[in-house]
């Protein structure tokens, strides 16, 4: 197997190599995060059970449920974000990103989350100016360089579609902006360390109409340099912006099939029963 | 509702019960209120007291320092100083011979031979001393007679207000058998005028007797001795030179001159002196306390800032469960000691400790070590901070918690490591926190009474800044000291009694100030937190 630092390594000599790389051998259905037999414990509780799933390359995968169904715990598994949590700990199985297992003791947590990214629910710029948030994650690696900088804070703004709203006062606080702003730069500074997957738990669940069509907007354009996956309490929303869509339910995945199957025809009563509002 | 079925369900009225015409929630918000109101009243009263018991000192000290000058006090003084400026110079003969007797110790000679060694200096410094002494002779018979001028008024002023109370009081007979004798004291500052000429010329004598002395400056034959020799002969020669000096203050010294308000304020603010009990005169000069406070406080926040500061990042960024549970309550448990146990165990041990440590031959490079005093502004700043950590750790603590969590979680998503995410974020958001803790503990610090009274070592006089590090482990004392150390025995409201309550006034406004910073700062950290 190989070892995910290593992989990490190659791409990381040119950026772009595994975008380019995918789109060369055109294997659309390559799977870029694969989860297998997968138990996860918070203590005593079990709050994933025996999750098998596999999310492709350049698409949009929503994780949708009721609360508490362990959707958010298993985001938050795909980038080890657990880890910080004292009492988390794997019963069984293994997550791997690009073929390589993330939870490897090998494995350095901080270049796996420089490859997958992650937006969270509640807006949280840092308060410093909106080009230094962007830039954050480029000034940890000891990137001071301006040319560098000045040139990541444009591409990553205009690829989160905020740049033409704050061209002109980048060194105003990021805080100052409003929340759908807010939520966009976020998306920024996460795209600056060019991740390979960005992962967003419910980024729109604090917006209004307005900022979510934005941010959903954005999402349809990232999807052709990213692989996505969502949460997302909006099954509207999933509708609209994924490819695939998995439905948790107790911490089992219940169903997972293309996004159009699953909300037109579902093979599982209890995902029937949600997405058309009986329960949850 | 359903035991009380029949009472009509919309009798709207209230139905609680009253005591004293009041609800229960009304007789609580009169309490809580009540209580609120009753901590205001006694802090406007404390405030009130303060600024009633302080505020009559400057007029008092401006009359002071009128007498000091109208009674001739003042005149005597300049005198005073010249003889001490020659007392200098003696000292520094002294020490030429204390060198060189050190030095032949050393060399192992027996003390017979050496005194017969020393004997070199014996009559040089004998002659040198009769020079000085009929200077200093005429300047405290000089001084006898201001003082006494100023003692004979005081006491009449005394006797006429005694009698003023008498017969305010209508006990006329008794007020009749004071007798107040009115002092003139234009009369014996004239005396002190007309002796000026005497002082002259024998100035004069002094400096003719001085230049004339130093021609026969006894050879040694120690070069490193017979350098300070001739250094010894240029002091003496610049001291002559200064005598034209002196001279012409006495000449332009006038007794008639007014003592403004000013200049009260001005000697108390940066007075240098802190003299209480002289027979000759009291200064109130705040300076020497001030500066005393200044550096305890100083060396205290230079352990305390780094120690709190760090160990509130480790307890809250780095530290596991286990690890802040024991150390939070610890270090919170340090400030349940008792500030006089923590004075006691400084004198009894941690003082000896400091100087022993000093004597260590790591230490030996610095010419100021090992020190001799025992109790200094080292020793109290230490303790100090020992009593400012808690204040600080738990502050500052609290302000690292308030940073919220989701910013720690996007740091770390972006692949910060935990040392990136505390040095880049956590720290600069809880920044203003932090430094209002530190202000806080400044003022604790600057607070702190009984450590500073203990173990500061309790020398009034500002600390030489010229000494580098020596400067720290120099007995000072300080405005809480002297106010703990002083009250207790002065006469209620005389001018040392009210010229301590102007030392708690000036702390009362220090640590005013200080809170005010503190709030200012954390205000500023709450609206930039959005």
């Amino acid at each position: 197997m190989t070892l995910l630092t290593d992989t990490l390594k190659d791409s990381a000599i040119s950026p772009k190599a595994t975008t380019s790389m995918s789109s060369e051998t055109s294997d659309p259905s390559r799977p870029l995060i694969r989860v297998s037999d997968f138990d996860f414990f918070y203590g005593e509780k079990q709050a994933l059970f025996d999750i098998n799933m596999e999310m492709l390359e350049n698409e949009v995968t929503a994780f949708i449920g009721p609360s508490g169904c362990g959707k958010s715990t298993l985001l938050r598994c795909i980038n080890r974000m657990n880890d910080l949590v004292d009492v988390a700990r794997i019963g069984r199985g293994k997550i791997e990103v690009n073929d390589a297992d993330i939870y490897d003791p090998r494995v350095d947590t901080i270049e796996l989350r420089k490859r997958v990214g992650m937006v969270f629910q509640k807006s949280n710029p840092f308060p410093k100016s909106i080009y230094e948030n962007v830039i954050y994650g480029l000034r940890i690696q000891g990137i001071n360089k301006k040319s560098v900088l000045d040139e990541a804070v444009e591409r990553c703004l205009k690829g989160a579609a905020l740049w033409d709203e704050v061209k002109d006062r980048l060194d105003t606080s990021g805080l100052s902006l409003s929340g759908g702003q807010q939520q966009r730069l976020c998306i920024a500074r996460a795209l600056a360390v060019e991740p390979d997957i960005l992962l967003m738990d419910e980024p729109c669940s604090a917006l209004d109409p307005v900022a979510t069509a934005k941010v959903e907007e954005l999402i349809h354009s990232l999807k052709d340099q990213y692989t996505i996956v969502i949460v997302t309490h909006n099954m509207q929303q999933a509708a609209r912006v994924s490819d695939k869509t998995a439905f948790f339910y107790l911490g089992k995945l219940i169903e997972m099939a293309k996004t159009d199957e699953i909300f037109m025809s579902p093979k599982n009563e209890q995902t029937e029963a949600y997405i058309s509002g009986r329960f949850g | 509702m359903t035991q009380k079925g029949e009472t009509n369900r919309y009798d709207l009225h209230s139905r609680r019960r009253r005591f004293l015409g009041l609800d229960k929630d009304q007789a609580l918000k009169g309490l809580f209120g009540g209580n609120a109101l009753v901590s205001i009243i006694v802090l406007a009263l404390i405030t009130f007291f303060l600024f009633k018991e302080g505020v009559g000192f400057f007029g008092q000290y401006r009359q002071d320092i009128e007498l000091h000058r109208r009674s001739g006090i003042e005149y005597v003084e300049i005198m005073k100083e010249q003889s001490a400026a020659f007392t200098d110079l003696n000292r520094y003969l002294n020490s030429i011979r204390g060198e060189h007797a050190t030095l032949l110790q050393e060399q192992g000679m027996a003390f017979k031979d050496a005194r017969a060694e020393l004997k070199v200096y014996e009559e040089f410094i004998y002659a040198f001393e009769d020079l000085g002494y009929p200077v200093s002779e005429y300047a405290l018979e000089m001084a006898e007679v201001a003082i006494g001028a100023r003692d004979m008024y005081e006491e009449s002023a005394n006797l006429r207000e005694h009698r003023e109370n008498l017969l305010a009081l209508g006990r006329d007979e008794e007020a009749a058998d004071v007798e107040v004798l009115d002092v003139d004291l234009s009369l014996f500052v004239g005396m002190l005028k007309e002796g000026e000429a005497d002082f002259l010329a024998l100035n004069d004598a002094l400096a003719a007797g001085l230049l004339s002395h130093i021609e026969k400056l006894p050879v040694i034959g120690i070069d490193s001795l017979d350098a300070k020799m001739q250094r010894f002969a240029e002091l003496s020669r610049m001291f002559v030179g200064e005598l034209e000096g002196y001279e012409s203050r006495l000449a332009e010294w006038d007794p008639d001159l007014p003592v403004n308000m000013v200049s009260a304020f001005g000697s108390f603010l940066f007075g240098k002196n802190w003299v209480t009990n002289s027979s000759i005169q009291d200064w109130y000069g705040i300076l020497p306390l001030f500066t005393g406070s200044l550096l305890v406080a100083t060396i205290a926040m230079f352990f305390a800032i780094p120690l709190g500061v760090g160990a509130a990042i480790y307890v809250n960024q780095v530290a596991k469960p286990a690890e802040q549970n024991f150390i939070k309550p610890y270090i919170e448990f340090i400030s349940a000691i008792p500030s006089v146990v923590i004075g006691f165990f400084g004198i009894a041990v941690f003082g000896q400790f400091v100087r022993e440590v000093s004597g260590w031959t790591i230490l030996s490079g610095f010419d100021i070590f090992p020190i001799s005093e025992r109790l200094t502004a080292f020793t109290a700043g230490c303790l100090l901070a020992l009593m400012a950590i808690p204040t600080i750790f738990t502050l500052a603590e609290d302000a690292i918690n308030n940073v919220p969590k989701s910013f720690k979680e996007a740091s770390l998503a972006m692949g910060a490591t935990r040392l990136q995410t505390t040095l880049r974020i956590i720290v600069p958001t809880s920044l203003s926190g932090i430094i209002s803790a530190v202000l806080l503990g400044f003022g604790r610090v600057v607070g702190e009474t009984m450590v500073v009274l203990l173990c500061a070592g309790n020398r009034i006089e500002i600390p030489n800044f010229t000494n580098g590090i020596g400067t720290f482990f120099e007995p000072v004392h300080t405005m809480t000291g002297i106010i703990a150390q002083e009250l207790g025995e002065v006469v209620n409201g005389s001018i040392h009694y009210r010229a301590l309550f102007m030392v708690g006034m000036v702390l009362f406004l220090i640590s005013l100030l200080i809170n005010y910073l503190a709030q200012k700062i954390v205000l500023k950290y709450q609206i930039s937190r959005g």
